[in-house]
């Protein structure tokens, strides 16, 4: 019998999308100097699989409490807890160098609260992320010095965008 | 293995098994049971397999996303140690199907869950009804059938019952 599509189809659909975007992303962030920061930890599945991706990266992550899986929980020195807002703009002593890759996994469906957290987001990614790297971000960021890379057919399944900085 | 790579397998064995569960469903009369709605997801799938049934939802607290908000008297809201065993008038009649993704990746929780999860839905269940659950639930007569081809064995489980 011929049915709907279902959401349950079309997670199934972004999720394998998000993967094979990230992999690609991992990828490109080859020649590129600096650690990973993952913003939004939630369940840990995204940072679980970045660092099995990029095992000689160092990956900070960034949020507000941590929910995750206890599998795949960072070390201590790597979860920076506290609303990303505050912390992002202090964490220079922490994470030292500019990021070779921002992944943002932080949106919410609301257009109206997408658009708001964009506002005060935007900069603060923008400040550290490291000449020549990568922002991959569920939701449209505006950053200044930035080139919107041209959607793959994953990021779009993915609903993913990838900014990189000039450098 | 990540555990993106994990979840990934596992929500599409949770689809191929549902799938193949809504065809041994066909002869069995009577509404759809999803256990723990979340994200709603399963849901609108179950109610995609079975546009011509009720689909009910249980959960403690409404928490999908709004496009697949249930229709209030198919949102049975509350605890469902509480509610299943009593949720009879509501559904109308027994159920054919019921779908259950409570639980964690604990199995001493959910030997505990099921401990008081498999009467509950005997008090509920046509039967003959079909359970596809992540952990099997330890009715007294029910048998264990095959899982369609792309399910690791383990993963997911599909029980008849037999009573």
């Amino acid at each position: 019998m011929e049915r709907r599509v279902s959401r349950l189809d079309v997670f199934i659909a972004r999720m394998q999308a998000q993967k094979a975007f990230l992999e690609d992303v991992a990828g490109r962030i080859a020649g590129i100097d600096g650690p990973v920061l993952e913003l939004g930890l939630g369940n840990g599945r995204t940072f679980d699989h970045l660092r099995e991706i990029l095992p000689e990266r160092e990956i900070f992550v960034f949020d507000r409490s941590v929910t995750a899986h206890p599998a795949s929980i960072p070390d201590g020195e790597h979860m920076i807890i506290g609303e990303i807002r505050d912390t992002l703009a202090f964490c220079a002593p922490r994470v030292k160098r500019l990021a070779a890759l921002v992944h943002c996994d932080l949106g919410s469906g609301d257009p109206t609260a997408d658009l708001a957290k964009c506002a005060w987001l935007s900069p603060m990614v923008a400040e550290r992320t490291a000449p020549g790297g990568f922002v991959a971000t569920g939701i449209a960021l505006e950053m200044d010095g930035f080139v919107e890379e041209p959607r793959s057919a994953d990021a779009i399944k993915g609903n993913y965008r990838l900014y990189r900085k000039a450098g | 293995m990540s555990r993106l790579d994990s979840f990934i397998r596992r929500m599409s064995a949770q689809r191929l098994l549902l799938n193949a569960a809504a065809a041994h469903v066909a002869d069995i009369d009577g509404p759809i049971i999803d256990l723990g709605i979340g994200a709603g997801r399963t849901f609108d799938h179950l109610c995609a397999l079975f546009p011509d049934r009720d689909v009910f939802a249980f959960d403690t607290h409404l928490q999908s996303a709004l496009t697949v908000l249930p229709p209030p008297e198919r949102m049975v809201v509350g605890d469902i140690r509480q509610t299943l065993p009593f949720a009879l008038p509501r559904l109308g009649a027994r159920a054919a199907l019921i779908h259950n993704d409570l639980g964690s990746a604990d199995p001493v929780g959910n030997t505990a869950l099921a401990h008081w999860l498999a009467p509950a839905i005997l008090a509920v269940a046509q039967p003959n009804a079909i359970v596809v659950t992540s952990f099997l639930l330890p009715f007294e007569s029910a048998v264990s059938l095959p899982l369609p081809e792309g399910v690791r064995p383990g993963r997911y489980h599909m029980q008849q019952l037999t009573v």
